[in-house]
Formats: C-alpha cells, structure tokens, sequence
C-alpha cells in the first residue's frame, strides 16, 4: 500500500485537488445588479411581500409611516405628532429597509437563474432518431417529444436528446456540457456504471441504442433548474423552523409595542405611532428576516457550482446535520484501479505457473485490476514464456465478478476452470471441485492483507496455484480529511469487500473510524439502518444497481453521473463529475449553509441589545429612562433615526456574507457554537452601538435634531 | 363561492367592523377622522398578529 503526499484542505469552500478542475461554467454575472434592484421594486407588491412575516410587519409600518408623513396629524395632535419631517424619514428608512431585503432575495434569484440558465445550454433541443417498437423503422422527433421508455438511436456526432439507458452498443460521449470535463467517457449496454447517458451530452464515436427514462422537462437537470430557481423550492425543516421562531419573534413585539400606548399615556409620556413603528420594527428580527431566502437560494445555487445535482433543498440541508459517512474504499479512500504488483506461488508451484493461470483468469477481465494481471504477465516475459501462456481460449466463455460470488475467470473450451477472487471464494470453489487448500495459502494471503494491498486467489479446476498482490493506493490527503470530519463529530465507516486483515490495515491508514470487511450490498443497508436506529443521519455513495436500495435507506444518497439509471432514480444528489470523495465536500456545503443561517440569526437576534439602548432612552427619557442613553445620543429623534438607518444598511452590508457563506471551519458542534456566539453574538451587540453611534453623529452634523 | 373564502375579501369587512366598533371607546380623540383612524390601526394590529399566529401555525404556507 502506498500513500501520497497529503495536499492542502478546506482552505475555504471544500476545494481539495478539484480546484484544478473545470466546474459547470459560472453563470453571467452581468447585469446581475441592475435586475435585481429593479425586481426590488416589483417584490413591494402586498401579495409576494406577505409571504414573508417579519418584512411584511415593516411593510405595514412602512404604510402606516407613509399615512403619518401624508397627514402628521391623522393619529393624534400634540405630543401624537411627531411632524411631517420626522415621519417622512422614517418612513423612508423603512422603506429602504424593505427595498434591501428584496435586492438581497432578488440578487440570490438572480444567480440561481444565471445557474439555471447555464444548465439549460446543455439541454439544447435537437432531432431524435425514435425507433419504432412494432415495425422497427425509425423516424425523426423533436427531442422534447419523447416520452419515457422511447427507445431512439444516436450516432458518431449526434446530440443525446434525453436521459436515458443504454441498452445495446459502444460509444465514447464527451459530457463536457454537463461537467466540464474535456477526456470523452466509454458508455456501454449492460455495464453497471457506464449503462446510462445524460441529455445534451454529445456522441464521439460508433452508435448507442438508449432506452430514454424521463419524460420532457423530468429529468435530472430540468429537476435541478427548477431548484436552482427556486421555482420548486419547498421551505426545509431548518426554514419552517426559523420561519416559526421569527414570527413568535415579531408576534412577542408586535404586543409589546402595541401595550405601551396606554402605559405611556398613564405615565403622560404620550408616543407618536410613527416611533412605535420605528420601535417594532427595531425590536424584530429584520436582518435575518431579509436574509433567510437569500441564505436557502444561495446554498443551492453553490451546490449546483459544485456539479452536484440535488433533487430537493431538504437534502442539501441534512448534509448539514450528517453523523456518519458510509464510504466504498475503491474509489472513494483508494485509487480506484488496484494494480497487480506480484505473483506469489503456493503448493510448491512456480511463478511461471501460477502467471499462466492468472492470464487464463483475466483473459476476459477487462476491469483495471483484470488488465494490470495481463500487464504483470507481460512485464515477466522474461520468466514466463509467451508459448506456454493458455491461449487455446477460442470457444471460452468469461465469467464476471459479482459481488455475491466475488470470484471471476475463465471456462476454456478443453473444459478447464481458471477463476481468480477472494481467498475464502477460491477455497469454496477448490473445495467444490474436489481440490485440497494448500498450506501455505493462509500464510501467503496474510503476508498481502498486512501490507494493506487485497490477495487475489488463482485456481485452476480444483488447484490453487497462488496469490496475486494487488497493491492499493490511498488517496492523497484522506487521512487529514478524516481527521477533520472526526473533529466536526462526523463517523466514517468503510466499506469493502476485501479480507477483514486488508480491510483493517487501510482502515488505519486512512483513519477511518470503523470498516465493515468482505461486505455484500445487503452489509450496506444493514449498517445504514442500524445508524438510523442511534438516531444518526446518515450519507453514502453507490453507483451501482444494486447500491439502490441502500441510497434509498441513506438520508443523502449521492449517486454518480456515470452509474445506474436505478442507482440515480433512488438517491437524492448526482454527482456529475462521478467522484465518490465529493460526499465529503457536500457535507461541508450542507453544514456551511446551516451555520450561515444560525450565524445571521445570531447577529440579527443579538443587534436588537443596541437598539434598546438608543430608541427606548429616546421615548421614556421623562420617565426617568434618560441614563440608558448610554451612547450619548444627540436627541431622542436623532437616536430612533439613527436606529433606523443602521437597522436598513446593515441588510445589504450582509449580502456578501449571505450569497457566499460563513466561512467553513472543520469543528466540533460545541467549538463551532462558541466560536459563533463570540464573533456573532458578541460582533452583533457591538457592532451596532458603533454604527449607531457613527449615523447619529452624522446625522447630527447635518444639524437634524 | 371561493372568492368569499379568500381573505381578500373578508379582511377588509372585518377591518371596516372593528373600525366601526373600536372606534366609539376611544376617548379624548375629537375629530373623527383621527378617532377613527386610529381605530383602523388597532384592528390592522389585530390583524397582523392574527396573521403572524398563522404563519407560526402553518409555517411552509409562508
């Protein structure tokens, strides 16, 4: 086993040697601006305005402020009326604070188009060869014409019209549309991870017939633009939540205001309406009332950057909350292509015998590991002469691997049996034929599992002739990004279907915390249960048919591009760049949008401490309240327009933070929330008695008083 | 039959009622406009906590 050189990690978004890689083309940014403060405007429209409690409240008050300034002395002369200027200010800070927190919604919509429509470019329509199931003809159809279980034809040059299943041919398809990798991809009837084809991807090579799986405007892409612009965008658990607790927020406020008056008319301490206004909605949680859809839209459309396919917001956001990761080793903590390394012959056989029998084995391998057998073998020419290697192989037939046998080979025509596997496969197979188990064999197959590489048996009939090393290459840097996950509280488990000694020495290479050895597809839905029954969310990978189930039983289950129709229906996010490692870095986009609305609300919560400070001094200083004004205020109007200005700048100031996201730090839950609650909690008290106090003294030197 | 269920259009009668009602117990506000004005406030308030209590309630609708 080897392991290389670990590479920088997390430096801000999940990036690790990906950042190398060519994402889905970053959408247009142009204009982006000037169309989201124009939609500003169109979202003060009352029926879209009310979807959002806490902005609707300012709405109102904004309305409200607006009557006062028309007619300063509509709810009350005297002391009421706080007059004309005053009331125009305020109503337009209010306004503006509305107008804020639309572009911030707008802005966000505005990416998640700009993604949407970069995604729509590779779903050009185009002419599809439908090939008629009775007469066996076929005829041209606009692509958005077919329906699922169409079955059409493509050819060298053609576009693929829709998701689909290859069920008869070879082709090489460049999905460079789809994941902006240039290198075209083999696709194949009946293999298990290159039998499907995404829509807009373009054929290279020969001819494929597909079997199409989604009706128009069905398939994965179009699920996914319809996510990305928040046309099908369905509120999260952790939205419908924060939803409940900003309007219990605003409900606890909105009756607190409206008892003053009568406190304050026995106190003769008569308020105006429009400082009342002012006070509510500086007491309401209007910051991350603005931001919250901003936050949602923004972490989809990051996900989208990352050429991830999510089918609903709800996954993206239990990324967030992931307790254990379940990963395949192959290909996810190893390379994926295991390389023969060494012959080692037991039963007194010779190398040279034993390369004989493994080239017999992989003659019809064509899987990495089955080509490298044949390289080895070459490479050794010189000990094993060509002459002697079984090539009466006309009329043999292959036998594939499969996990339940986990052996494959060769039945030659003369009727011998080459087969290569597990050892514990080979044994049983030897042990069927009448064959005995030499007794170096266990020896043999420990000397290879310690070294972390996987013993591959070879037998011929009912003789086992020796092992093959195959040697196993850690990803680079896996092991720091296990460490990291362990400290954010996250599991890892792996899962292989080598030898439990293997199984265990990579396992602690890599640093995983548990691994589930010769494990079957069952094993993975039996583990991902049992962590369900603890209480814990869990996340897997899996490509394959039978993976299905199990993507199906994770709560993130996330397929790859080049695996199973079956295997992409069942899970919840295709990742189209088919790399099984990217699970991690999903789980650090789910717990970066988490932490971005937690840090918000925090901030958003924690600013109202200020604002007591500067507005309640201001409207009881009679009273005896007069001392609160700790800031030093210039005036009680002066202090609630002050209030009322940072109140609204401090939405767009936010913007950035809520598009981009708070910046991930690979902690543990604990080390996360005191971290926040100091730089959040602590940042929001603060900050705005600074800004606060800054506008009053500007507002002060423009002689208001 | 749908369009009275709709709170467009039930939401204004039942301002203009509370307006109405509230109206006459409010003391010390002489010019009707005034009193009546802020008897339209009291029951948007009404109002709005109504609908802040259904978006507690019925949170996805929001």
């Amino acid at each position: 086993m080897t392991t290389l050189p670990a590479q920088p990690i997390f430096p801000r978004m999940p990036r690790g040697r990906r950042d190398q890689r060519r994402y889905t083309p970053r959408p247009r940014q142009k204009g982006l601006v000037r169309r989201a403060a124009l939609q500003a405007f169109v979202k003060l429209d009352p029926r879209i305005a009310v979807r959002n409690p806490v902005m609707f409240v300012v709405w109102c008050g904004t309305v409200v402020c607006l009557l006062a300034t028309g007619m300063p002395n509509l709810f009350g002369g005297g002391a009421e009326n706080s007059g004309r200027v005053f009331n125009g200010l305020i109503s337009l800070t209010l306004l503006a604070t509305l107008l804020f927190a639309n572009f911030a919604e707008a802005l966000a919509e505005g990416r998640g188009k700009a993604q949407a429509d970069a995604l729509r470019r590779t779903q050009a329509r185009t002419q599809a060869r439908l090939l008629d199931p009775q007469g066996g003809g076929e005829r041209l159809v606009d692509s958005s014409m077919l329906r699922r279980g169409d079955v059409v034809m493509v050819s060298a040059g053609d576009t693929i019209p829709a998701d689909g299943e290859v069920i008869e041919g070879v082709a090489s398809v460049d999905e460079s549309a789809i994941t902006g990798e240039s290198a075209p991809v083999l696709k194949e009837a009946g293999s298990d991870v290159a039998g499907s084809v995404t829509g807009g991807t373009r054929i290279l090579s020969d001819q494929l017939t597909i079997r199409i799986t989604a009706d128009p405007g069905k398939g994965f892409i179009d699920r996914m633009i319809a996510l990305v612009e928040g046309a099908e965008r369905t509120k999260t658990p952790n939205e419908i939540a924060l939803t409940v607790l900003l309007a219990v927020l605003t409900q606890v406020f909105l009756i607190a205001v409206a008892t003053l008056p009568p406190l304050a008319a026995y106190l003769k301490e008569p308020t105006p309406v429009v400082t009342l206004v002012a006070l509510l909605v500086a007491l309401i949680p209007t910051t991350i009332g603005g931001l919250l859809s901003a936050i949602g839209i923004a972490g989809m459309d990051r996900v989208a950057q990352f050429n991830v396919i999510a089918t609903s917001g709800r996954a993206v956001e239990a990324c967030g909350d992931i307790n254990t990761l379940v990963l395949d080793k192959t290909g996810t903590i190893t390379l994926g292509n295991r390389l023969a390394e060494e012959f080692l012959p037991v039963g007194g056989h010779s190398e040279v015998e034993l390369a004989q029998v493994a080239y017999g084995a992989s003659a019809f391998d064509q899987t990495p590991e089955g080509r490298s057998i044949a390289r080895l073998v070459e490479q050794r020419s010189s000990v094993v002469p060509f002459a002697s290697l079984p090539v009466a192989l006309d009329g043999a037939s292959g036998i594939e691997f499969s996990a339940r046998t986990r052996m494959s080979g060769t039945d030659a025509a003369d009727g011998s049996e080459y087969r290569k596997g597990a050892v514990e496969a080979i044994k049983g197979f030897v042990r069927s034929r009448g064959g005995t188990i030499p007794e170096d064999l266990d020896a043999t197959y420990e000397q290879v599992s310690r070294l972390g590489g996987t013993p591959l048996a070879v037998c011929r009939g009912g003789t086992i002739f020796g092992v093959i090393y195959l040697k196993d290459i850690i990803k680079p840097g896996i092991r720091e990004r296990f460490d990291q996950l362990r400290r954010m509280g996250i599991r890892t488990v792996m899962l292989t279907g080598d030898n439990p000694i293997t199984a265990g020495v990579i396992a602690r290479e890599a640093g995983v915390d548990d691994f589930i050895a010769e494990a079957t597809p069952e094993d993975k839905i039996a583990v991902i249960e049992g962590e369900q029954k603890l209480g814990k969310l869990v996340a897997m990978t899996g490509d394959g048919s039978n993976d299905a189930p199990a993507l199906a039983q994770a709560n993130v289950g996330v397929a790859m591009n080049s695996g199973t129709q079956a295997a992409k229906e069942a899970a919840n996010m295709v990742d189209l760049d088919s790399d099984p490692t990217k699970l991690i870095d999903i789980v650090t986009i789910g717990k970066q949008l988490l932490i971005t609305r937690g840090a918000l609300t925090t901030f958003s919560v924690a600013n109202d401490v200020a604002k007591y400070f500067a507005i309640l001094p201001a409207l009881f200083a009679g009273i005896g309240l007069g001392p609160l004004n700790l800031m030093g205020l210039a005036s009680p109007r002066s202090a609630i327009l002050s209030a009322m200005v940072f109140n609204a700048v401090i939405i767009p100031a936010l913007v950035p933070l809520a598009l981009k996201g708070v910046e991930f730090r690979p902690l543990s839950a604990e080390q996360l929330l005191r971290r926040n609650l100091l730089l959040y909690g602590l940042g929001g008290v603060i900050t705005p008695f600074v800004g606060i106090k800054a506008i009053d003294l500007a507002i002060a030197a423009l002689g208001f008083r | 039959m749908t369009r009275l269920q709709r709170p467009t259009f039930w939401l204004p009668l039942l301002l203009a009622a509370g307006t109405v009602l509230i109206a006459p117990l409010l003391p010390g506000q002489d010019p009707p406009l005034q009193r009546h004005a802020l008897a339209l406030l009291i029951s948007l308030t009404v109002a709005l906590s109504g609908y802040l209590f259904t978006a507690m309630v019925r949170p996805e609708r929001f």
